[in-house]
């Protein structure tokens, strides 16, 4: 039972990040029908931030010589590494995106990925090939109720999670700017024909997104602290099919896809044999997609390729 | 019209003077060496390592002035290839270095995922190759022009079989290794089969692995601490140590966890912090406390580039010492690329007792060394202190 | 002057490039080291120089005078010096039925090929490579371009080919660690190769039916996905069968992927392809990617239409899988993961969708800067992405496509006698 119980959590804590992932590339492709894949960079590159950041935070307060609470400078350091991830988001549009709005849908994703391939090799050549420690802001502390292991950190992702991800959803249905996006989400060739402009919009929507990832690789580097330029090669991706899995239109859909896919890894790699995880888990989505073709929560839909 | 030709007849003239400007060069005799390192791709800070090692190498040749074989002194050169980290690049590059630049002998690739391939290479080729790092038996095998610089796997999974078994006295292991990633497999593999061999079947009580770019090992860990062993192997390189390392601690796993050569790297220490130190593993040699021409290196590197060297760095400089011993002892050079490939390959089968910095070693038949093994532990300080030599 | 060279050049036929190439090529490899030495070059500059560019800097201004001396002069020389003469066989040719004169085109070619090749053991290998990968690049343009579906399964379906054409040669005609004894003798083996790379073929295509048969019952993005999860499954079946090597791979298939094995392989994968494409199934397959509701309307099996297709491009993916495998003499598992898939994708939308020719020019582009940036190490992954963004914008579709390669007037003659 506590066996069960201490993968509940690992699954919580693994699928947090899936979940904040996949909501950025599930709201490009929501409302722009557009495949981001830059987005596993700009988590990366969120985390780098961050990581940057905290260094500057802790040596200005050392230096200073005053002491400040680690969870301030946790909170400090992801505004701002959310703030300037969103501003790359912005670029990664200006650049990547509106020029090709009118193309077929997938030179935009090459373009995406392309311009990940130049955030993985840029990181590369100038911090060079040495891995970074993300620091520890906040002190670890380690619970055990029952046999069930769990850190202050675990709960805290979760948390910061869950709490983002209610925010987007209030602000997507609650606010005017949502209602915007949720307009063109339907058609974006005609809403802006009622004053809502694309051009407003599109960025909006990749400043979000990458907000959220920035958030995740900040929480990430709490869990994980070894920053890799690498490191959002694979998870980006295992997100994107996360996103695509919850289903078009559904913002909530990809958040649950998200961890879904979390719990499906964790859970099989304690069920099965671990050498089999990545063989079943995406034989389990597989499935998953020939019962359930429109994923979770999306609508039928045909989408036209504008070739 | 006539000023376009005009503009044409000077373009002309002017490359016609270009041209020559590489003439002033001498037509010397140069050896080249090739290197064939993961400068991009997934493992840059290996092909870092290979690159600086050579490069130093190549210093310290040139204010000798150069190598003396026989009784005359060549011009080294180094020609380094980015394989990518991937097969066929590694492929193309050998293919290059052999047939384009006329290397004499290749140190590279290091990993076995590329060595086994771009072995291929150079053994049609007949061009002598070292491989500094590969462990995968099928490097050399039945490849008389292909060498390695370090110990197979089959040699260090029992080492530390026997280690733990000897010093510490444990008697249910746990295993946790990249099933998709060659050389942790392998070594997890040959750990166990050493492990039982001692223990009795059924002692390695639990053996998890996980995916290349893994971040996430709780679920393993959790089934690894349920399972009552005591103590951890995991064969994995130094930025997966400092994951695997710290969320068992907060899983609340807290036997021992010991590592392989792999662990060899000053990152080690600094990415995973206090939670490593007192950890056990095995490795080529042992940074801290290090004597003779091993230290001199260590400092050298470490003045120069502000680390201290991986142990690929310390592998790739032995290599190349390696190398450099058989072309002396070549005796003289013929000029004719394939006489001196032979004869060079022929002098590097014959190496017997060379002193390198990781330690002594000798070639087999398959072109494998035979040199011994060192536990490390990770002191307090995060250095790496010798403890133990096991030698086969 | 333009003008002049204009009419002279307009009317060689492709018979008469391909002659002045032949010229070219006998001339380099008569005087190309001759000449390479009196220039100071190290050695004939095996990719046009391009290679030697970023090296050797110093080096530059010769290796372009060695290309225009070379290559340039004598194509140019002989391509216009023949002209006439190349246009009156051409037409003699066009009398001929098409798949003659086209093997004939071929077989020039392939001539002029093994010449140059012949000169180096690093341009065979870089030409083998970079013919492999058009096959890669045109079976993915037949699912991405001509059916205009996202599919990212490619590096698992060469995987597929790769390992069953592997394990064909080797349990059949090698002594090896994996699976023993040979049950064929060897001599036997070239001529069984074919054999392999067919069985590449089929075990990729019925890959393929495993993502179609569920991404094909609704139209939408579905296939993206599947085909990425079906990529990461292949991924770990092959990791996690022992009898195929593991993660440690597989190693020592025989050195059958020639360069005449491979060019055959290259010239009949263009040629189906071109077929397929310009028949009534690829019309279909166009008119569903275009609107796939009127092509129901039209009496167009979508589904079997999109099927066939699938299978068709996995098919040539796998065939190709096994000539690299077979090239390259060992295959891993990690090979075929998500960085060969990006370089696929790169390949056919650099080169351009829904077109023959583009991917061609995609595949020998990429292959042939990836070869030339590679002094450049780092750098080199910013360049490449930087291009392909920039073709991106200015010609979306990439380089050359949506063109249609008509074989018959390709060859034909560029100068028709008045009133013959």
């Amino acid at each position: 039972m506590e066996f069960v119980l201490q993968n509940f959590i690992n699954a919580m804590q693994w699928g947090s990040f899936y979940a904040l992932i996949a909501l950025g590339y599930s709201m490009v492709y929501s409302i722009l029908m557009l495949f981001n894949f830059t987005h596993g960079d700009i988590f990366m590159t969120g985390a780098y931030i961050g990581f940057g950041a905290a260094t500057v935070l802790l040596f200005l307060t050392a230096s200073v010589g005053i002491s400040v609470p680690g969870w301030l400078l946790l909170i400090l350091t992801i505004l701002i590494s959310m703030m300037l991830t969103s501003l790359l988001g912005i670029i990664v549009e200006r650049v990547g995106y509106r020029p090709l709005r009118d193309a077929p849908r997938a030179s935009a994703a090459i373009t995406g990925l392309m311009i990940g391939i130049i955030l993985e090799t840029g990181n590369l050549a100038v911090l060079g090939a040495r891995r970074f420690s993300f620091p520890s802001l906040i002190e670890t502390v380690t619970y055990n109720i029952g046999g069930v292991y769990f850190t202050n950190k675990k709960i805290l992702i979760v948390g910061v999670s869950l709490f983002l991800m209610l925010l987007l959803h209030a602000f997507i249905r609650k606010s005017r700017w949502g209602m915007a996006m949720r307009a063109m989400s339907y058609d974006y060739q005609v809403v802006p024909l009622m004053g809502v402009s694309l051009n407003m919009i599109a960025p909006m929507t990749f400043a979000i997104g990458s907000a959220l990832a920035a958030a995740a690789g900040i929480l990430y580097g709490m869990a994980y602290p070894v920053l890799d330029p690498y490191m959002g090669v694979l998870l980006g991706w295992k997100s994107f099919v996360a996103a695509i899995l919850g289903g078009r239109g559904s913002i909530l859909g990809a958040a649950l896809a998200g961890f879904l896919l979390g719990f499906i890894e964790i859970f099989t790699a304690m069920i099965f044999p671990s050498t089999l995880r990545d063989l079943i888990a995406y034989t389990i989505i597989l499935l998953i997609l020939t019962f359930r073709p429109y994923g979770f929560f999306g609508q039928p839909y045909t989408t036209q390729l504008r070739l | 019209m006539h000023k376009s030709r005009a503009v044409l007849v000077v373009f002309f003239m002017f490359f016609m003077a270009f041209s020559f400007m590489s003439c002033g060069k001498e037509r010397e005799a140069r050896i080249k060496i090739g290197i064939n390192a993961p400068i991009t791709g997934d493992i840059p800070k290996v092909g870092e390592g290979t690159k600086y090692a050579a490069q130093m190498w190549l210093e310290e040749i040139e204010k000798a002035g150069g190598l003396q074989v026989g009784d005359k002194k060549y011009k080294v050169e180094l020609v380094i290839e980015d394989n990518e980290s991937k097969a066929e690049s590694a492929v193309k590059a050998n293919t290059k270095m052999i047939s384009e630049d006329g290397v004499l002998i290749i140190i590279g690739p290091q990993s076995s995922k590329q060595a086994i391939a771009a072995g291929g290479v150079a053994n049609d080729y007949k061009t002598p190759m070292i491989s500094p790092w590969s462990t995968n038996p099928d490097t050399t095998r039945n490849r008389p022009f292909v060498f390695r610089g370090c110990f197979l796997d089959p040699f260090q999974g029992p080492v530390v079989a026997n280690f733990v078994k000897e010093e510490l006295g444990f008697k249910k292991a746990a295993v946790l290794y990249d099933v998709a990633s060659d050389y942790p497999k392998c070594l997890a593999e040959y750990f166990k089969k050493a492990w039982e061999g001692i223990n009795g079947p059924g002692s390695v009580v639990a053996y998890e692995s996980f995916t290349t770019k893994d971040a996430d090992f709780s679920s393993q860990l959790t089934k690894i601490k349920g399972s009552g062993a005591e103590f951890l192997f995991t064969p994995q390189y130094y930025n997966e140590v400092a994951l695997i390392v710290k969320q068992a601690r907060e899983l609340g796993f807290t036997a021992p966890i010991l590592g392989s050569d792999s662990w060899g790297s000053a990152e080690t220490v600094k990415l995973c912090g206090p939670a490593c130190s007192g950890l056990y593993f095995s490795t080529h040699y042992a940074a801290a406390g290090a004597k003779g021409q091993t230290k001199e290196f260590i400092d050298s590197y470490k003045q120069k580039y502000g680390y201290v060297p991986d142990d690929v760095g310390a592998l790739t400089w032995d290599a190349l010492r390696l190398a450099q011993k058989a072309i002396q002892n070549a005796g003289s050079l013929t000029g004719d690329i394939a006489k001196d490939r032979q004869a060079v390959r022929d002098q590097l089968a014959k190496t017997k007792d060379f002193e390198g910095i990781t330690g002594k070693m000798s070639f087999t038949e398959e072109g494998d060394p035979i040199k011994c093994a060192v536990i490390v532990r990770i002191s307090d300080k995060g250095e790496f202190e010798f403890y133990k030599q096991v030698c086969p | 002057m333009t003008e002049r060279l204009k009419e002279i050049y307009g009317s060689v036929p492709v018979i008469g490039w391909l002659i002045g190439m032949l010229v070219a090529v006998v001339t380099e490899s008569a005087f190309g080291a001759g000449l390479a030495y009196a220039l100071y070059l190290p050695k004939v500059p095996a990719l046009l120089g391009l290679t030697v560019v970023l090296k050797q800097p110093s080096m530059f201004p010769a290796a372009i005078l060695y290309v225009f001396l070379i290559y340039a002069l004598p194509i140019f020389f002989a391509a216009g010096l023949t002209a006439p003469w190349a246009n009156r066989m051409a037409a003699a040719m066009e009398a001929l039925p098409l798949w003659l004169s086209a093997i004939l085109h071929l077989g020039v070619l392939y001539l002029v090929l093994h010449l140059w090749t012949d000169m180096s053991d690093y341009r065979l290998q870089i030409s083998k490579l970079t013919m492999i990968a058009v096959m890669l690049t045109l079976s993915i343009n037949v699912i991405n371009g001509y059916m205009g579906e996202f599919s990212c399964s490619h590096p698992g379906f060469m995987a597929l080919g790769a390992y069953a054409s592997s394990t064909f040669s080797l349990v059949l005609f090698r002594q090896d660690r994996l699976f023993g004894a040979p049950i064929l003798p060897e001599f036997l083996g070239p001529y069984m190769f074919p054999l392999g790379l067919l069985l590449g073929g089929v075990a990729a295509s019925l890959g393929a039916l495993v993502v179609a048969i569920p991404s094909f019952r609704t139209r939408g993005d579905y296939l993206a996905i599947i085909s990425l999860a079906f990529m990461f499954i292949v991924k770990s079946v092959f990791e996690n069968l022992e009898v195929l090597g593991g993660p440690r791979g597989m190693g020592g298939q025989p050195h059958w992927a020639t360069l005449p094995a491979v060019f055959i392989g290259m010239a009949v994968c263009i040629v189906v392809i071109n077929n397929f494409v310009n028949s009534t199934m690829g019309k279909a397959l166009n008119a569903v990617r275009d609107n796939e509701t009127a092509a129901e309307a039209m009496t167009v099996n979508t589904r079997r239409t999109k099927m066939t297709a699938f299978m068709f491009g996995a098919f040539w993916a796998g065939v190709a899988g096994g000539l690299y495998a077979h090239e390259l003499r060992y295959v891993n598992p990690s090979s075929f993961g998500i960085q060969s898939l990006a370089e696929i994708l790169a390949m056919v939308y650099f080169g351009g969708l829904n077109s023959v020719v583009g991917s061609v020019v995609g595949a020998l582009s990429i292959q042939m800067l990836s070869e030339a940036l590679r002094p450049l190490e780092l750098f080199k992954w910013i360049i490449i992405p930087l291009l392909l963004i920039l073709v991106m914008i200015f010609r979306p579709t990439g380089l050359i496509a949506f063109r249609e390669l008509n074989v018959k007037r390709t060859l034909g003659p560029r100068v028709r006698k008045s009133g013959g």
